[in-house]
């Protein structure tokens, strides 16, 4: 039991709760600025709380920031009342999946490299989840390529981006200053 | 130390430190807790009591990792021998925050929780859990929703989900901090007869009076994570400082007496002769909902100049419902509320927040700037005050805090007590003309409270200082005006030595007398006016 | 801020299905039905979706939140992209077909004269994705409403997902509301100091950046908190044995109909759609003529 890497793909008591109070914020966030007045841009809202399942991700490993995007997903639609819509949930799931994945290489939180890292990988994570979730929309809607990107890509890649890249390093040294002070190892 | 196998649980020279520490945490702990027995644990904020409960119920070294040394034996076995799994069926451990203890949705789940993790077959787990709420008096909640109770029922709730388990021994973390004292004290009986059922009782507690009214069998005193005293309670009261912990205020005067009067002088003087209005609430009613009860129900008072108000009242009573209108962060559903003369439903909060500044309870609610001195200009620059002035603030009421040395830490960083001053000196930066605080007590130590309440109210620059808490004596030492609500009525207004001579009435309205007031009534012929224990020592000399 | 789940018991043909037999079909449904381009299958699904919708007993009042949602997709999807632009039916639309409204038309005022080239086939196309996104929709949609906030996690464990995965679904369910109120007063703190998120002078970058002071001490807050939580849950034996899931399942006969239905129709719609080669995009004649007269 006295083992202290930090191993990527655990998932124990604690790698629960985070997952848990991750998406439980997630959804509660994009709920209540669902009603907020902020520009959005075609179909897709915009949603600062996107930064959510990004930041759980790098702090918490692949797996919480998956399943903080993808259940933090499901439960604001079922709040909403908007239904269930898998593909999209999937896509969410992989924006806090991908920049889980650098998740043990930072260990100073404060740090210009780890917050360009981090910056870096909410880019690759909002691509491929947008991505993932666009594609599928090709499949189920039979819309064409140019098409998804442009009504369904673009637009929630583009805000998921500016709300990520903006808010995620605040984040960051905001847990750095956290960290030190609590915590389980 | 008495060292025998039938002991419940036996601390034999343990030392902790976390791994991220460079001191330990406890050190050299050792005495023993038999069958049965109530054993109360005191000792300052920091000073080790989680860190040894978390050795006593496995969480270390299982989930928080350090260096060990020494040994626990429960039931004459050695817990480092032990799984997790073993060790939490024979301890259970009741957390100092309900709501962040509660697992389940509904109070089934919840108690349930225990033995759905250990997999015991549903057609089991519905009869004990039944059990276990008939044998606490709450049988009827069984199918409500964890959230939306109250704080004593979700303490309840969360002990039916410890007591489920069957442990031997039950720890408790500070379990009375966001009580209200009628709240406490049926809380406390829970805890006695459940000792005198055969458990042994762990209590953490920084309200050492109240935990003696259930008479614990053993008291230990823990100080810079070293057991300072450990024996019955009467030792107690005669070795520890008691400008640290509070005891019994009959105590106080007698060792009081021979030190020096303490030195409080408050600016504020309420002026009875022509009062000056600054804030009115005129038949105020609220409802949260429209299908929900009143909250408030016609309330009616006013606040001068030089008022110092505390407000008292039990949970749920709408304490803090009534305050938030103050600064129109809720609007009446019927009747007016006036700042300086304006009604509060034509100005924004930013607006009212110029001449209220209002601190919530929760320092972790607010605070969120890199530095401190970011934090404490966010306030000052909302309300569009010049940089010279937002400088001129923030050094004032870094001042008052006494925390100058850390305007550039993360205020993050910082231990709760810090935090909370910090989340003080942030409305104090606004120069706000009048001060509100929620509970500005609760969950911090004695002597930490005291000193910084000292401070507040010898610091000029209010007109009117309003605070709820639920601690009686809190009220009548720095108050000089005492509001209790009940069932969201105002039910007593005025000086403190009229609002609470009714020993009887006061306990319809859920407080209970402490023996400050207890010892404040018996001299007031002479004092004229009520003081905390020291200063009635030399009043009595 | 109020949070409160869109589920309420209706008495309905729904609430007596058990979850995951709803589940299967639901999923089974989304397969099969996205298997096919043709409108005679596409029929066929849908008003498998119609009756299945209508077991719900749900209310347009209700519902009609869910349902603004999946218009704004479909106009997107189906006037815009199909319809205008005439991108959309890219890969299932052969190129070419017959042009319906050659003449075009000019927008008054500004005198813009639009032509566009809409044929028979993309607006039997649009058809076609209507009903099949319509399908689809009325059975997703329908989910927040018809499936009850406590059983999702012994559901989907029901469903063949570890214990640990389907118990997070459940706790956060459990801290929604506790966060909601979490959230609803650091709000209000920070109104308390002055702070007006709906006052936000400049650009985008300073729009978001302005919500800084409520998600830092939310999340930070919550992440605090979270190791108590942790340590309740291992302070109770979490995870040390398979888990007993108190809310409590149970097929009846006729959810074992409905899966051997929704089995039939995955199997049935695989082999007609890849074994023979049917469902593909297919038009009446009488469609073409009847535009093209
Ligand atoms: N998870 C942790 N990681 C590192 N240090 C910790 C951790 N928890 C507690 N400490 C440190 O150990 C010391 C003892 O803390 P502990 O929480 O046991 O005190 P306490 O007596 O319970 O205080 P309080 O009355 O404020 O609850 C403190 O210096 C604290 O900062
Ligand atoms: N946001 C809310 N929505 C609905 N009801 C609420 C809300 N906040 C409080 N209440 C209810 O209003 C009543 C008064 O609550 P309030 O918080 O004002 O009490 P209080 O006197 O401050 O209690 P405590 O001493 O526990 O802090 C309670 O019954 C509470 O459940
Ligand atoms: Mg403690
Ligand atoms: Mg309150």
């Amino acid at each position: 039991m006295s083992e202290k890497k930090k191993s990527l793909f655990k998932f124990g008591t604690r790698e629960v709760v985070y997952s848990a109070i991750g998406a439980a914020l997630y959804a509660v966030l994009t709920y209540a600025t669902n009603f907020m007045q902020l520009p959005g841009s075609g179909n897709v809202a915009m949603r600062p709380a996107v930064v959510i399942p990004m930041f759980f991700g790098i702090a918490f490993g692949p797996i919480v920031g998956f399943i903080t995007g993808f259940i933090g997903n499901i439960l604001s639609d079922l709040l909403s009342g908007w239904g269930f819509w898998f593909w999209w949930d999937l896509g969410n799931g992989i924006m806090g999946l991908i920049p889980g994945l650098i998740a043990v290489a930072i260990i100073d939180y404060k740090a210009i490299k780890s917050l360009l890292l981090g910056e870096f990988f909410v880019i690759l994570g909002a691509a491929g989840g947008m991505g993932v979730a666009a594609i599928s929309e090709m499949w189920v809607s039979g819309a064409d390529m140019t098409a998804v990107i442009y009504y369904n890509f673009l637009p929630a890649f583009l805000t998921n981006i500016a709300n990520g890249l903006i808010l995620l390093p605040i984040l960051m040294v905001a847990y750095a200053a956290v960290a030190q002070r609590s915590g389980r190892q | 130390m008495p060292k025998t196998n039938a002991a419940a649980l036996v601390f034999d020279d343990l030392s902790f430190q976390y791994n991220t520490r460079s001191e330990p945490a406890i050190q050299h702990i050792s005495f023993s807790v038999q069958p049965g027995e109530l054993l109360l644990i005191a000792g300052s904020s920091g000073c080790g009591k989680t860190t040894l409960m978390r050795c006593a119920n496995g969480l270390i070294p299982n989930a928080y990792h350090g260096k060990i040394s020494g040994d626990i034996k429960l039931f004459g076995r050695s817990v480092f021998e032990m799984q997790m799994a073993e060790i939490s069926q024979a301890v259970g451990t009741l957390l100092q925050d309900p709501e962040r203890q509660i697992l389940g949705s509904y109070v089934l789940n919840e108690v349930g929780f225990g033995l759905e993790s250990l997999g015991i077959p549903r057609n089991e787990i519905i009869p004990r859990v039944d059990e276990t709420l008939e044998h606490l008096g709450i049988l009827h909640m069984r199918d409500r929703e964890t959230f939306g109770t109250s704080g004593g029922e979700k303490q309840k709730i969360a002990l039916a989900g410890v007591l489920v388990m069957k442990p031997k021994i039950l720890l408790l973390d500070e379990p009375l901090s966001s009580l209200d004292p009628a709240s406490a004290h049926e809380a406390l009986q829970t805890f006695r007869q459940l000792a005198d059922e055969g458990l042994s009782v762990v209590i953490v507690e920084h309200r050492v009076e109240d935990v003696l009214t259930i008479h614990p069998d053993t008291v230990v005193y823990i100080d810079e994570g070293q057991v300072t005293y450990c024996g019955d309670s009467k030792g107690l009261m005669a070795i520890v400082d008691y400008r640290r912990i509070k005891l019994p205020a009959d105590i106080v005067v007698e060792r009081a007496r021979n030190a020096p009067a303490p030195q409080f002088y408050p600016v504020l003087k309420p002026n009875y002769k022509n009062p000056e209005t600054l804030l009115s609430f005129e038949g105020v009613h609220f409802q949260y909902n429209e299908d929900s009860p009143e909250v408030l129900d016609d309330i009616n008072f006013e606040i001068h100049k030089g008022d110092v108000i505390a407000v008292l009242g039990h949970n749920g009573s709408g304490k803090t419902t009534m305050v938030k209108h103050a600064l129109g962060l809720l609007k009446p559903t019927q009747g007016h509320v006036l700042l300086e003369g304006l009604d509060t439903q034509k100005m924004t909060v930013a607006e009212a927040a110029h001449t209220v500044g209002y601190v919530f309870q929760s320092p972790t609610q607010m605070l969120f700037a890199p530095t401190v001195k970011e934090e404490l200009a966010f306030g000052p620059k909302n309300l569009g005050f010049s940089p010279e002035e937002i400088d001129k603030n923030v050094t004032w009421a870094i001042e008052t805090v006494h925390l100058n040395e850390e305007l550039d830490t993360p205020p993050l960083a910082l231990s709760f007590g810090q935090q909370k001053r910090i989340s003080i000196a942030a409305i104090l930066s606004m120069r706000s003309r009048i001060l509100m605080m929620d509970e500005p007590t609760a969950g911090q130590d004695y002597w930490n409270y005291q000193a910084f309440m000292d401070a507040i109210l010898q610091m000029p620059g209010f007109d009117s200082v309003i605070f709820i808490t639920h601690d009686l004596d809190l009220a009548l030492i720095y108050a000089n005006r005492i509001l209790i609500l009940y069932g969201g009525k105002i039910v007593a207004d005025g000086r403190p030595q009229d609002v609470l001579q009714d020993e009887l009435q006061l306990k319809k309205f859920r407080i209970l007398p402490t023996s400050l007031l207890k010892l404040n009534m018996q001299y007031l012929p002479k004092t004229g006016s009520f003081y905390r224990a020291e200063t009635i020592a030399h009043f009595i000399g | 801020m109020l949070v409160t789940w869109r589920y309420k018991y209706r008495n309905s043909i729904m609430d007596r299905i058990d979850p995951r037999a709803r589940w299967i079909f639901s999923c089974a449904f989304l397969i099969s039905c996205t298997m096919f381009w043709d409108a005679r299958f596409l029929i066929f699904f849908f008003i498998i979706a119609v009756v299945w919708y209508t077991f719900g007993r749900t209310k347009w009042k209700e519902t009609r939140r869910g349902w603004l949602l999946v218009s704004v997709m479909l106009f997107s999807m189906i006037v815009i992209n199909t319809l205008i632009t005439g991108g959309g039916a890219g890969g299932v639309v052969p190129p070419g077909g017959h042009e319906v409204w050659t003449q075009g038309f000019t927008i008054p005022w500004v005198n813009w004269h639009i032509h566009f080239g809409l044929t028979a086939e993309r607006l039997w196309f649009a058809i076609c994705q209507l009903l099949r996104l319509g399908g689809i929709s009325a059975i997703f949609v329908l989910i927040p409403y018809t499936m009850d906030s406590r059983s999702y996690g012994a559901t989907f464990h029901g469903l063949g997902m570890p214990d640990r995965f389907a118990y997070t679904m459940e706790l956060s369910f459990r801290f929604i509301p506790t966060l909601a109120q979490d959230s609803a007063a650091t709000l209000d703190a920070q109104k308390a100091r002055g702070y007006e998120i709906e006052k936000v002078k400049g650009g985008l970058f300073r729009k978001i950046l302005r919500i800084a002071p409520l998600i830092v001490p939310i999340t930070m807050n919550s992440i605090v908190a979270s190791e108590d939580v942790a340590n309740a849950m291992d302070l109770r034996c979490f995870g040390q044995y398979k888990r007993t899931w108190l809310f409590e399942l149970k097929f009846h006969w006729w959810d074992i109909i409905l899966i051997i239905f929704s089995a039939l129709m995955l199997i049935g719609s695989a082999v007609a759609a890849y074994g023979f080669k049917m469902g593909n995009f297919w038009i009446p004649e009488s469609f073409i003529n009847m535009l093209i007269g």
